[in-house]
């Protein structure tokens, strides 16, 4: 099957500086990717999930020449991201850093035509361009207002028509819905699924497991520079087979999420602070079962459950059942099954 | 596989540099303060050393003057030494920091995912430099030879503009190599008054490079806006040109104009590889 993006065993390994004090530090190594393999077809809606810090922006970056892998290789249009550079550049709209890739002195429309020269567009072409993607993303009132008076909902919308402006063949987006309101975000979505029945592949990360869903064509999850996981929305929840969820909220000790881990028949428990209460998510074969013993282990640990249901499987619980942790920024782990 | 529907072309990467030239002129029109206090700052910057000329020299200060440098005319030769200095600490400044005001605004990695040589970008922010310095010094040295009383249309003119034009390539060359550093150290600020410092008495804005110890001298006359000043001030008050003949210091300038732009264009290029060869150009 033809490709449109294609990794080959790509890795990247940083080397940080770790400060040990004022005058004090030390190289690290860190394998922000190891050796990751994929196919994202033409036409294809293909969505990257991990928490913060799984290597999404980094292979994001490789796949947009921004930094260079220390291994593997990587095509994007059928163009090397090392040896045909400026190709993939042509090749990709990117969205990346949110509101901050904007001039924010220059008006909605001066930065459209800005980004429009560096994408090689001749000047003739530049304000009709940047029209159209103003009034795609209906910004038409704040076209000729500098970028500093929008909101942070706007500056967004204006970075995605960034990304828009060279109508490239591949859009590349890096969570484009963070800071819009749920209505923003769900016009910006439909105007993705509009792009993408144009025939135009999309790469989106997302950390929302709900928007990967009604979105994504396929998933791939990435966990500490390693896809985990890789298919179908549908055959990535069926995959959990047996195992179902069960979703505990309440003012819950570590020991008393311990002995849940402990109990016969649960694979994972992955804690989580949610409202300022502790969320456990516990994978096991069947919760109905499970109910029960589940409660008086709860109480006998003095735990305060305020909510306790069976869950439909989610991409999420996915994620759990693969890693023992939740994609919510301050998880830990507590249990690998 | 798609066509991809804009190609770059010769004229396509000029409409990069004007772009880039362009969108400077749009920001800073949006300060207007700022355009003043270019204006204002040659003038000060010179008028510090020719009232102390005035206060400590009293009525021997032009005969001593004229010992040292060849010139009795003090004023008009301090006035052409800050308005030079204003062109360029304006490169160092517009041109050199242009990675680090990138990075600062955010927007460096959005212009990296460009197909884009950045280096037709940074000739655009040289261009949008040049022109803003240029408008501010001449005006500088117009409005403080009105003040100060010296005749600014004085000796060869077309020589000395011939000499600012000659020193505004090399000088390029130089703020590549100085973005570079900043692009590496990613500090700017007191690299850039460091710079200035330097700059200043390298060029010798205030004293001939005569004055210098020998070693200093070496490197003044490796520095490309020596010439260049010097060569208008031996155009207009004939100080004096280091071989003799303006054509040959002239040829000397355009050596720089040859070599400075390519080894500076060269390092950045090796700079920037490097960078994204580990944290990326985000990272600051």
């Amino acid at each position: 099957m033809e490709t449109e993006i294609r990794l080959s065993h790509l890795s990247k390994t940083y080397s940080p500086r770790q400060r040990k004090g004022l005058f004090k530090s030390e190289v690290r190594t860190v394998q922000a990717l190891k050796d990751v393999s994929l196919e994202i077809h033409p036409g294809e809606i293909f969505g990257l999930l991990g928490p913060n810090g799984a290597g999404k922006t980094t292979l994001i970056k490789c796949l947009t020449t921004l930094l260079l892998p220390s291994a593997g290789d990587a095509w994007v249009h059928g163009y090397h991201i090392v040896k045909e550079e400026n190709l993939v550049r042509s090749s990709v709209g990117c969205m990346l850093m949110g509101e901050r890739g904007l001039y924010w002195k220059l008006t909605g429309i001066e930065n459209l035509e800005f980004f429009a020269a560096l994408y090689h567009i001749p000047p003739a072409d530049r304000r009709r361009r940047a029209r159209e993607i103003i009034n795609l993303l209906e910004l038409q009132d704040l076209a000729d207002r500098t970028v500093e008076t929008y909101s942070s909902g706007q500056k967004m919308k204006l970075a995605f028509g960034k990304a828009l402006i060279n109508d490239a063949p591949v859009l590349i987006l890096d969570e484009p819905t963070n800071t819009l309101d749920v209505p923003s975000a769900r016009e910006l979505r439909a105007v993705v699924r509009q792009l993408n029945g144009q025939g135009k592949t999309v790469l989106y990360t997302t950390h929302i497991m709900s928007e990967a869903e009604t979105l994504c064509d396929r998933v791939a999850i990435i966990d500490q520079g390693e896809v985990i996981a890789m298919d179908t929305v549908e055959e990535l929840k069926a995959s959990m087979g047996r195992e179902q969820v069960t979703q505990v909220e309440g003012v819950i000790s570590s020991q008393a999420s311990q002995a849940v881990e402990a109990l016969p028949g649960v694979s994972r428990v992955a804690i989580s602070a949610v409202n300022g209460t502790t969320r456990l998510t516990v994978v096991a074969e069947n919760t109905r079962a499970l109910l029960p013993r589940l409660i008086e282990t709860l109480t006998a640990h003095e735990a305060v459950v305020q909510h306790i249901a069976p869950q439909e499987v989610t991409l999420e619980d996915v994620f759990v059942a693969k890693t023992g942790r939740t994609l919510a920024q301050d998880t830990r782990v507590i249990g690998h099954g | 596989m798609v066509e991809l529907l804009y190609q770059p072309s010769l004229r396509s990467k000029l409409g990069v540099l004007l772009a880039s030239a362009r969108m400077r002129l749009i920001t800073i029109s949006r300060y207007r303060g700022q355009l003043a206090l270019d204006l204002v700052m040659p003038i000060v910057f010179a008028a510090m050393p020719i009232l102390l000329g005035r206060a400590t020299g009293g009525a021997a200060a032009a005969d001593n003057f004229l010992r040292n440098t060849g010139t009795a005319n003090y004023v008009a030769y301090m006035l052409i030494g800050s308005s030079a200095f204003t062109i360029v600490t304006y490169a160092f400044w517009h041109t050199g920091y242009w990675v680090r005001w990138e990075q600062e605004t955010g927007t460096l990695e959005a212009i990296y995912l460009a197909p884009t040589n950045k280096l037709w970008l940074v000739a655009g922010v040289a261009l949008y430099s040049m022109l803003r310095s240029l408008i501010s010094a001449t005006a500088a040295y117009l409005i403080g030879s009105a003040i100060f009383h010296v005749n600014p249309f004085q000796g060869e003119l077309l020589i000395a503009v011939a000499f600012v034009v000659s020193g505004l390539v090399p000088l390029l060359g130089v703020s590549f190599l100085f973005g570079a550093l900043i692009l590496k150290l990613k500090q700017a600020n007191a690299l850039v008054n460091l710079m200035q410092w330097g700059v200043t008495l390298l060029m010798g804005v205030f004293f001939p490079v005569a004055v210098f110890p020998p070693m200093a001298r070496v490197l003044a006359w490796l520095f490309p806006p020596t010439w260049m000043v010097n060569g208008v001030r031996s155009a207009l008050l004939g100080v004096g040109f280091f071989f003799g003949r303006w054509y040959r210091d002239m040829a000397v300038l355009w050596a720089f104009m040859l070599i400075a732009p390519l080894l500076g264009a060269w390092v950045f290029a090796r700079v920037e590889r490097n960078i994204r060869r580990n944290a990326g150009m985000g990272e600051y």
